[in-house]
């Protein structure tokens, strides 16, 4: 009984999976069904007018909705400025227009491709420092201009800070947009419950908000909507927008008749909103023993056509821009920009890489240039205990960023000399080794509503026979449902198998939030740790079944004062640090990945396998983010449509070895001391990549993906090599 | 119906008979397409590139998947062999393992358990990883139409990127190599974005042997693969390398010839200007290579 936590216990949905058991979003089926197709915008900005009487013609047709069948036509994750159709004017290629639904899947693309459009193009604008300027196109008619929104933070007086330093590195820094390209296409189906409620059964990452979004947009209350969720095999958060949902809810809310859609890769590859690309010009100044005086950061990120989640994004960036070390001197101003590309939101991070990349590149260079060991210069500058932040206020407890280091430094063989670099295989390749550390925000921030909440269920006549836990969590492939029981077995000491996770089902569970911010083993666990204890506390007072309730609360943060910065940005940090082994091939510019080492402090270690399942997986996405990644756009057109074009990371491009070190910091708000690690496992590898690739090569690459190309003009311009 | 997302529906025969895929290609032309594994032609399908109302299954015809290797005679692939059953068949191994080097290095081990050698070089992509091995081995193709058979050498199959020597009714069943000259040596090398989800930005299939005819005493075939619309035979190049004693120096010129030769156009994927570069690197590795195997051999 008990000690499961920190157990590889099997996951409680793996037999379901390899047995086709499962069913993702795709499998959803209902008797009697119509199927749903969505027609985009074909140009990036454009007045239209639209046509749909030949497709409404079309035998077996039962409605072409648009703009004008949608209540309140807006929908968004953080505010609603973008249309569930657009009417008159669309922003980007990735703006739906109309939907068909038909009897067939068949009827409805062809009735789809019988919707007339006529455009008339306005001037495009895709670059955000051209869009941010005075006389841009304008892309949101009623916003005075393109800037989203801009944050700043102004702390000590960095003139005088890079007044007493003895080196200073100053660079740009570019990343661009990506695809999360998680398995499962956008699919799912949408009908009228028993109970009258419309109801959406589909996958994504904030089942409650879902629901919100959809009340909103269909102007019903939010009990009459209901949304179920299926795990999914991947989000990333891809899926923390709506995607089919609202869709899917309008059509069964108009026809009263279950209707089905999927996606294709090319639509989710459309559709969905992409990570942000972010242009950063970074300066940072130390004295000659390795103190860092000061930093001055810009950030411009790319909004795309609408907010999804930039301006959290930004913030993030803009907080996370100075590093996991103490600056005394700082300056950040950010802002991020519509254009008429691709929205960009939610992905994995959530503006940290971004932040990470620059700052940690910095270092790198700045160790260089004093003559320090990366390393080391890290060590006498890294947060500890008590350390007060750029927005003046102190770091949560439970400091972890320097164990972290020590960790991955001695596993690595890394000494006060530096990196132990591999032999090469071929005497036209050299390796090369680099370090980079990384700190990311777990759970919401900057005063944005934070709470979980759970309800244990225990059930059995003498001792617990089994305990269904209800929480509005969802699971998207991370080994979720996993860990929370887990938590429970731990809590109500009870065996691991006897914990029940109940489906994802709005008129059911509670709201627990989104699975984003690497948030769930912390919020949510903490609300099932919560909802087991006073169960059991019921359980103990004799109640049969015993039932219970409760929401966990955080401490609240607040948000950045618009002059200077100052807040409580947040409750709880993950941190850090890795190093990447690259083989560089000096005569094609390849650049093999060949190991990582990658310490974490997860604070407490649930379950092993998951927590290494993510460092595997957050180390290929980083690899694929660096060097192989590259979504391109021309003047607002999607150039990489498909996965043929948009290349990811296959596991014939892995490392052949990913050495996970798990560091134990315990955050005394944690459940049982648990943080998060969910995007800090992605957040940090690239820029040491960057830097092994400069250790081999001694050309440094300020913006990403490196490719081999790339890398083999560098070498050929240079003339260079280590 | 079928009902995956933009795959469209069609009808799909499997035939049993050489006379049967005839008679249905001249009935339907344009509306039948033959299918061996369909990694080429189901993606097509789906882009809507290509809208048969027919899909022909040639893979079960009698003989289409066998291999058959005899000492003198040479050997022969079934058409629709696929990629691993060619990559780990012993005798194409033992005789002939640029074949096999090339078969391997296609996709990824799901991938090539579908895809077949044959349909590789009916898709007549100038990417396509073993046509340049078969054109290196001088194989040749053995087509079956409605005057029956005839035979055709691979390097004369190839018109342009999509485009076949197929005549109307006429379908690949096989592919012959002739036995190859004793103390060759082969390599095959490619490059592309990710190591098993791109097509190659460049492929250099090497071939050498001992040939006392020529004044270098060694024969060298080069062939490049997605550097032109099709797959193509670096003539000059294996004429400096015939005409000049091997060594680095040759075959630095040789890789320069063959990169001159090289006519890639700017894509997402790569550059022109990279691709060309690579051509050199890797047409020089190859050679090397080979003259370490061809050295070795006659120790
Ligand atoms: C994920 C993925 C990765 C790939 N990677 C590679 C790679 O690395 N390298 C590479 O070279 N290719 C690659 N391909 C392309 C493809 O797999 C190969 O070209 C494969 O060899 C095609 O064989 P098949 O049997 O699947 O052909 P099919 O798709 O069955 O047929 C190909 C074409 O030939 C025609 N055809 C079929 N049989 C005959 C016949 N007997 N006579 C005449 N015409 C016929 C078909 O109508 C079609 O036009 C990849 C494809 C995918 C989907």
């Amino acid at each position: 009984m008990g000690k499961v936590l920190g157990q590889p216990v099997v996951r409680n949905d793996a037999l379901d999976k390899v047995t086709g058991r499962l069913k993702y979003p795709g499998d959803l089926n209902m008797p009697g069904q119509l199927y749903a197709k969505m027609l985009w915008s074909k140009r990036p900005h454009a007045r239209f007018q639209m046509d749909t009487s030949e497709a409404e013609a079309v035998s077996g047709v039962m409605a072409v909705l648009t703009a004008k069948d949608v209540p309140r036509n807006e929908f968004g994750l953080i505010f609603p400025d973008q249309p569930v159709f657009n009417f008159d004017v669309v922003r980007s290629v990735g703006d739906p227009i109309a939907m068909v639904v038909a009897e067939t899947e068949k009827i409805a693309a062809l009735a789809r491709d019988l919707i007339r459009v006529d455009y008339e193009d306005l001037p495009v604008v895709t670059d955000p420092r051209e869009a941010m300027k005075p006389g841009a196109p304008v892309i949101h008619e009623k916003k005075p201009s393109n800037i989203l929104k801009s944050y700043r933070i102004r702390k000590g007086d960095v003139q005088k800070g890079f007044a007493e330093a003895d080196a200073i590195v100053e660079d740009d820094y570019f990343m661009p947009l990506t695809e999360h390209a998680f398995l499962q296409p956008e699919a799912g189906i949408g009908y009228i419950d028993d109970e009258g409620r419309v109801t959406v059964h589909s996958a994504g990452q904030w089942a409650h908000d879902d629901r919100r979004q959809i009340a909103h947009a269909l102007d019903l209350p939010e009990d009459q909507v209901r949304v179920i969720y299926t795990p999914a095999g991947g989000a990333f958060g891809g899926r923390e927008d709506l995607s089919v949902q609202l869709v899917l809810a309008l059509a069964a809310w108009k026809l009263k008749r279950p209707l089905k859609i999927v996606w294709s890769r090319e639509e989710s590859i459309r559709g969905h909103h992409k990570r942000h690309a972010f242009y950063i010009h970074h300066k940072v100044g130390a004295t000659k023993d390795g103190k860092i005086t000061a930093m001055e950061v810009e950030i411009v990120a790319d909004c795309g056509a609408y907010a999804s989640s930039s301006t959290p994004v930004l913030a993030n960036a803009v907080l996370l821009s100075t590093g996991p070390y103490r600056v005394p001197n700082v300056n950040v101003d950010g802002c991020v920009v519509y254009t008429n590309n691709l929205r960009t939101g939610a992905m994995r991070g959530f503006g940290a890489p971004q932040a990470v990349f620059a700052v940690e590149l910095q270092l790198s260079k700045l160790a260089e240039k004093l003559g320090i060991d990366p390393a080391t210069l890290r060590l006498k500058n890294v947060l500890v205990e008590g350390s007060k932040l750029a927005t003046n206020t102190v770091v949560p407890a439970g400091v972890g960023i320097r164990q972290t280091l020590l960790e991955v430094t001695e596993t690595s063989g890394w000494s006060d000399q530096g990196p132990q670099r591999p032999p090469a295989h071929a005497p036209h390749a050299r390796t090369g080794v680099g370090l980079a550390c990384g700190w990311k925000n777990v759970g919401y921030s900057f005063g944005f509503p934070e709470q979980a909440s759970c309800t244990a269920e225990l059930y059995g006549e003498q001792h617990i026979e089994r305990a269904v836990i209800k929480i509005g969590a969802a699971e998207v492939g991370q080994g979720l449902n996993t860990i929370l029981a887990q938590i429970a077995a731990e809590t109500l000491h009870i065996p691991y198998e006897a914990v029940e996770i109940a489906e994802l089902d709005t008129s059911v569970v509670p709201d627990a939030g989104s699975s984003s911010a690497s948030r769930h083993a912390f919020m949510s666990g903490n609300a099932v740790k919560g909802a087991c204890e006073r169960a059991l506390e019921a359980w103990q007072r004799g109640e049969r079944p015993a039932m219970m309730t409760y929401q966990y609360l955080p401490p609240k943060t607040t948000p950045f004062d618009p002059q200077t910065g100052e807040c409580y940005p947040n409750f709880s940090y993950g941190y850090a640090s890795q190093i990447a082994e690259v083989e560089v091939d000096l005569e094609t510019g390849d650049v093999a990945l060949t190991r990582v080492f990658a310490a974490h402090d997860a604070g407490k270690t649930i379950n092993p396998q998951t927590l290494e399942g993510q460092v595997d997986g957050g180390v290929v996405m980083a690899q694929g983010w660096a060097l192989i990644e590259d979504f391109i756009q021309q003047d607002g057109y999607i150039k990489t449509r498909r996965l043929s074009e948009y290349l990811i990371p296959t596991s014939m491009d892995a490392p052949r070895d990913i050495v996970s070190c798990l560091v134990e910091v315990a955050d005394p708000l944690g459940p049982y001391g648990a943080r998060g690690v969910g995007e800090m496992t992605m957040m940090l590898l690239a820029p040491a990549i960057l830097d092994a690739i400069h250790d081999a090569t001694g050309i440094w690459f300020n913006r990403i993906p490196v490719k081999a190309e790339d890398v083999l003009l560098a070498l050929k311009r240079t003339g260079s090599q280590r | 119906m079928l009902a995956r997302p933009g795959l469209p529906s069609f009808d799909y025969i499997r035939a049993s008979t050489a006379q049967e895929v005839v008679r249905l290609l001249k009935e339907h032309g344009e509306g039948a397409r033959l299918m061996m594994g369909g990694t080429d032609l189901l993606v097509r399908m789906r882009q809507g590139d290509v809208r048969p109302k027919i899909v022909v299954d040639v893979k079960h015809l009698p003989g289409m998947s066998e291999i058959l290797y005899e000492e003198g005679a040479g050997l022969t692939i079934g058409a629709a062999a696929t990629m691993n059953q060619v990559a780990k068949h012993p005798a194409v191994r033992a005789h002939y393992p640029l074949l096999a080097e090339a078969a391997n290095s296609v996709a990824s081990y799901q991938v090539r358990n579908r895809a077949t050698v044959g349909g590789n070089l009916c898709n007549a992509s100038p990417c396509a990883d073993t046509t340049p091995a078969i054109l290196a081995l001088e194989g040749r193709l053995v087509l079956y139409g409605p005057n029956g058979e005839r035979e055709l050498p691979a390097k004369e199959f190839f018109l342009g990127p999509g485009q076949t020597a197929l005549q109307p009714g006429e379908f690949l069943t096989a592919m012959r190599f002739p036995q190859l000259p004793s103390g060759s040596a082969g390599k095959y090398l490619k490059l592309g974005r990710s190591k098993a989800g791109d097509l190659s930005l460049v492929g250099v299939a090497i071939f050498g042997f001992p040939d006392e005819t020529t004044s270098s005493g060694y024969r060298f075939r080069i062939v490049l693969g997605s550097v032109a619309p099709v797959v193509l035979r670096a003539l000059e190049a294996e004429q400096v390398l015939a005409s000049q004693p091997p060594g680095d120096e040759t075959f630095a010129l040789a890789a320069q010839r063959a990169m001159e030769a090289a006519t890639p156009i700017d894509d997402v994927r790569g550059s022109a200007v990279y691709q060309k570069a690579m051509v050199r690197t890797l047409t020089l590795r190859g050679l090397r290579d080979v003259w370490e195997q061809l050295a070795g051999r006659k120790e």
